[in-house]
């Protein structure tokens, strides 16, 4: 009779060890982090529960919903991918049991990266002439708002292209300077806005306890209702 | 994992869990007893909060759904239960979604009542140990038809969403044990103390007859809105 109390003391303590060991982490749920560093798309999905999904498909599409390549994450969860044209992008990762997650990359997050080397001037850098390879021209002239009035009119002056490298040159540096920096607040950030907060969790049993007492109150008040 | 977001799902498979999921919900509420009412909201809010702690295993995590227990507990209540936590869950974490409530509603709590149904007449019977392995039993099984139901659900939904044989070990067999676990001994434990938990529903026994009798009405009206929705 009493053999079932040690083992369900055991239980408790084995659960409340299970729930403090896990506080901070809590909920269940697919996310995926994605910043862009050079022009090229890294990040990796995670779950917030703790873990990150190996071998899950991922989807880069723009967000009219074209697919523009697809790949699997690596052990890591992590992935990467270097657009042709730099535009708005969506990344999608599903886990393949339900899971799916998506985050979207604005197009100026990629704008002055990409603006620089579609400068025509002869490339002097090995990162903007591996950038510039696609040559992607047109589409970066409608983006990168401030680069092209200057690079437009390089061919004609003498003295006008160093100085747009170099602008070039000192916007791609800061990028990549000011991309390293906020990565690990962007980081922390996606992972601290699907966590669970302790106001919430009693807010939701509240909520529970108010619909129960309504139900009550509502079957109390039918019963004297039929009484009278 | 049974937590299936918005955006996931095609239209008919959100409409059919939706219509289930109205169906069950009404015949739970005409089959639910004032008295119950208490049982059923702390039932629910243990689910509420049990889904929110997640255990890491392996490459993902899991978290525990105590459907197996609540069919047990409460019966047809489990739906109920469900909905409501399940509702709050993604209004205030984003957990799930609200388009997909219906189906995740049926996947979680549909096996939970199948097999709380099949067995408690068994846990009514059996002596605590027993008991407790039955109720272990029951939640294993319960675990393993949701996660059948969610792949159901993805199937119908396009193939590419098909969980892998991988993501199934990894996640669902764990799942099964810790559930089967838990629920074993809480039924153990709840038949030692408070035997008549598990007596409580059929003590108008004419009524728990009649849950046999009339399910073939309700099941009929889900058959209908099933038809409907595709």
């Amino acid at each position: 009779m009493n053999a079932a109390f040690p083992a369900f003391r055991a239980l408790c303590a084995a659960l409340v060890l299970v729930v403090l060991g896990v506080a901070p982490a809590l909920a269940h749920r697919l996310k995926v982090f994605a910043t862009v560093e050079d022009g090229a798309v890294t990040g990796y999905a995670f779950f917030i529960g703790g873990g990150r999904p190996q071998g899950a498909q991922v989807i880069f599409r723009t967000p009219g919903g074209a697919d523009l390549a697809r790949t699997v994450t690596d052990a890591e969860g992590g992935f990467s991918f270097r657009p042709s044209v730099p535009q708005a992008l969506e990344v999608v990762v599903n886990a393949g049991d339900g899971h799916v997650a998506e985050a979207l990359l604005a197009a100026d997050r990629f704008g002055p990266a990409e603006a620089a080397p579609a400068s025509p001037a002869p490339a002097p850098d090995p990162a903007s002439a591996l950038a510039a390879a696609p040559a992607p021209s047109a589409p970066a002239a409608g983006l990168g708002a401030p680069a092209p009035p200057a690079s437009a009119p390089t061919p004609s002056t003498a003295c006008a292209p160093d100085t747009a490298v170099l602008a070039g040159l000192v916007d791609a540096a800061a990028d990549r300077a000011v991309a390293r920096q906020i990565r690990p607040l962007l980081e922390a950030y996606e992972a601290a806005e699907g966590r669970v907060r302790f106001n919430d969790v009693m807010g939701g049993i509240g909520m529970i306890v108010g619909l129960a007492g309504t139900a009550l109150w509502v079957s109390a008040r039918r019963r004297s209702g039929a009484g009278k | 994992m049974a937590h299936i977001p918005d955006g996931v799902l095609s239209l008919p498979v959100l409409a059919g869990g939706g219509g289930l999921a109205v169906a069950g919900l009404a015949v739970a509420l005409r089959r639910l007893r004032e008295e119950d009412i208490p049982k059923v909201a702390l039932l629910s809010a243990a689910f509420f909060c049990v889904s929110l702690v997640a255990v890491p295993v392996g490459p993902s995590s899991v978290h525990l759904l105590l459907s197996g227990l609540m069919g047990l507990m409460i019966g047809w209540a489990t739906l109920p239960a469900v909905v409501a936590g399940l509702a709050l869950q993604a209004v205030l974490f984003g957990f799930g979604g609200l388009t997909t409530l219906g189906v995740n509603a049926v996947n979680i709590a549909g096996p939970g009542i199948l097999f709380g149904l099949l067995l408690r007449p068994a846990v009514r019977r059996a002596r605590p140990g027993l008991a407790g392995l039955v109720g272990g039993a029951c939640a294993a099984a319960a675990v393993a038809g949701t996660a059948g139901l969610v792949a159901l659900s993805l199937a119908l939904s396009g193939s590419e969403f098909v969980p892998s044989a991988r993501i199934i070990l990894l996640t669902y067999v764990p799942l099964m044990l810790g559930e089967g676990a838990v629920t074993g001994f809480a039924v153990a434990f709840l038949k030692t103390v408070k035997p008549e938990v598990f007596l409580e529903q059929p003590l108008p026994v004419a009524e728990d007859r009649g849950a046999e009798a009339p399910s073939p009405v309700p099941s009929g009206s889900v058959l209908a809105s099933r038809g409907d929705a595709p």
